[in-house]
């Protein structure tokens, strides 16, 4: 039978496009034979506005640039200045940045199941995982005063001490989440439906991640056993004991896999850090001009792998401010991820990127 | 430490009973629910509880200010402007205006303040009719609520203190770093002495010129100063800098 081919574009309206992207894709009859995904509908010029601005006022505006993993990204801007400043941060703010950047990636990565849920029909696993990462939140707003837009990390240390009584909220919190995880995991693990959506759909090789350079756990999920946090370790990872997860296949369900696993590996790294952290003053002062230079900071985002160059002439306002934004890579293996498939498994593959328009676009 | 989840899955789904366990677990939980209170707060009667160091809108406290314009110069938005009241006690003085609908909520204002008048309120409800209703006045400003604790200290310590071992003395820049005068460029024009908000600078008599007229130079009241830079920005010839103590 003659089949003639179409372009259909899914987004930016579409709603299974997590955020204003486009992804157009080619079908003959259900089988996917060419893709070609489109971003830029949320460029905001944030690179060049940062020229515009001193070093601490930069620092609420890398909140912006994904609404989920606020703190990672301000904590590696504050990371690229302090590098270039060449000062070393005392080490219970090195302790408080790592508990911030754990419930940071917890509450991302909650946030990215509840999407997952819903593209794949479970409202359930939606409105469980939201219920579970408003505890993370209320963690964030006791540590810095705002559930998302958090302003914690500072250069030279962070912002304030810990509150009263927060070492035992984070105990509790991230015991229960524990236990409600396993929950979630019995509503979409043990469930026929999902696995024979997820398995097999989306796949992509080690050596084609490697080639597109893929990160995070896109690239962990095709048995890329590769983590700035153990292999180019910053702040105090090196002190603390956690696993790596890795998985071998490449499809959707590896990658979904591999982001459950880092959720526990995520709470056990904040009950070592809360157990090892030290007294000691939490933020040094640091110079308003940062001598000139070019530096850059590399750290594990809850999406991938995010890293900030930054070149400073002198002055106290940044030349150049560059993002190296895990997504806007990711998304390039978006043709590779859908090809062959049918069009009913796109937005199950395409959830498992974890899309953040914000970072993508700047 | 040990792998927790991906040793265990995935399970045979057809040994399990295909969807049995989905079911039960959700099952399980409603019951648990139906004992346990709700999760839903009904939102404009009741509240969700705030902490006391909760970002919400910036809050002055009128009497402290001594506009000095820190806040203004911090603001990431430019969404704070020093304006001119007509106050009935203090007379003319300069304090913040905030236009709350540019306002990213980032807490600067009360974070860099020197005499701890600007605060964060936990003042989260801040929809206005017109964009004009958006823009606080000082006296807006005030938040009535507000409490001893609210106010965020910048307590940063010096590298060269922690390089001493002296670990309990928190400072910040308004503390420690003074204007510094270059007694060369100086052209006794006053105008330091003038704009300083908190009179901290005297003009003192150190020579004679040529003609036989006095050479004043300032002098900086350490105890008073606050380290706001408005002598630094207006100096006509650049005779003061800023000295960094680290």
């Amino acid at each position: 039978m003659m089949t003639s081919k179409m372009w259909v574009t899914m987004g930016p309206q579409h709603p299974f496009s997590h955020g204003l992207w486009t992804l157009k894709v080619k079908i003959d009859g259900e089988v996917i034979t060419d893709a070609i995904p489109i971003i830029g509908y949320l460029h905001r010029g944030w690179e060049k506005e940062c020229e515009n601005r001193t070093y601490p006022q930069i620092i609420p505006m890398a909140d912006r640039l994904c609404y989920s993993a606020s703190m990672t990204w301000s904590h590696v801007y504050v990371m690229a200045v302090e590098e270039a400043l060449g000062i070393e941060v005392p080490e219970r703010a090195q302790y408080l940045r790592v508990v911030a950047d754990e419930i940071c990636r917890i509450q991302s990565h909650l946030m990215w199941l509840a999407a997952m849920g819903t593209d794949l029909g479970n409202l359930t696993v939606f409105l469980w995982s939201l219920r579970e990462r408003e505890m993370f939140l209320d963690l964030f707003v006791k540590l810095c005063g705002q559930r998302l837009t958090t302003n914690y990390p500072r250069i030279g240390g962070v912002r304030n001490d810990m509150p009263y009584l927060f070492e035992r909220d984070c105990m509790r919190v991230v015991d229960l989440f524990e236990k409600r995880l396993w929950d979630i995991i019995a509503l979409m693990d043990d469930s026929a439906i999902f696995l024979s959506r997820m398995q097999g759909v989306g796949r992509i090789s080690r050596k084609e991640a490697a080639n597109m350079g893929l990160t995070g756990p896109g690239m962990r999920g095709c048995g890329v056993n590769f983590d700035v946090r153990r292999d180019d370790p910053y702040e105090v990872y090196d002190l603390l004991d956690f696993e790596v997860p890795v998985h071998k296949d490449g499809d959707a369900y590896a990658r979904y896999a591999v982001r459950i696993e880092e959720m526990f590996q995520s709470c056990e790294i904040i009950r070592q850090a809360m157990a090892q952290m030290p007294d000691g003053p939490v933020r040094i002062k640091v110079p308003r001009n940062v001598p000139a230079g070019s530096h850059f900071a590399r750290i594990e985002d809850p999406r991938g792998e995010a890293l900030m160059h930054l070149i400073s002439d002198g002055t106290d306002k940044p030349y150049r401010l560059k993002v190296r934004s895990p997504i806007f890579v990711n998304v390039s293996g978006a043709k590779r991820m859908v090809l062959g498939t049918r069009m009913a498994d796109v937005p199950a593959i395409m959830g498992t990127i974890d899309m953040c328009l914000g970072e993508t676009d700047r | 430490m040990a792998i927790k989840y991906m040793d265990k899955y995935p399970k045979n789904v057809a040994l399990r009973g295909w969807i049995l366990k989905p079911f039960l677990t959700t099952f399980k939980n409603m019951i648990k629910t139906t004992i346990h209170r709700p999760v839903t707060i009904m939102y404009p009667y009741e509240k969700e509880w705030i902490p006391d160091n909760y970002r919400g809108r910036p809050g002055l406290v009128f009497e402290k200010c001594v506009g000095c314009g820190i806040c203004e110069r911090m603001c990431p938005t430019t969404c704070i402007e020093l304006v001119e009241v007509e106050d009935e006690a203090l007379g003319k003085v300069k304090r913040p205006q905030v236009n709350v609908g540019r306002c990213m909520m980032c807490g600067y204002c009360a974070e860099y303040c020197p005499v701890e008048a600007m605060t964060v309120t936990p003042d989260y409800e801040l929809a206005g009719y017109t964009r004009e209703d958006l823009i606080y006045d000082p006296y807006q400003l005030k938040w009535e609520n507000t409490t001893i604790g609210m106010e965020v200290h910048l307590e940063e310590h010096l590298p060269s203190n922690l390089a001493k071992g002296v670990t309990d003395k928190p400072t910040a820049f308004y503390e420690v770093d003074r204007p510094k005068l270059i007694g060369e460029k100086c052209i006794s024009c006053n105008r330091c002495a003038k704009t300083c908000p908190v009179d901290a600078i005297e003009m003192i008599v150190v020579g004679e010129n040529a003609k036989g007229k006095p050479i004043k130079h300032p002098k900086i009241d350490d105890s008073k100063c606050v380290f706001c830079e408005q002598c630094i920005v207006i100096c006509p010839k650049d005779a003061l800098e800023i000295n960094e103590v680290l």
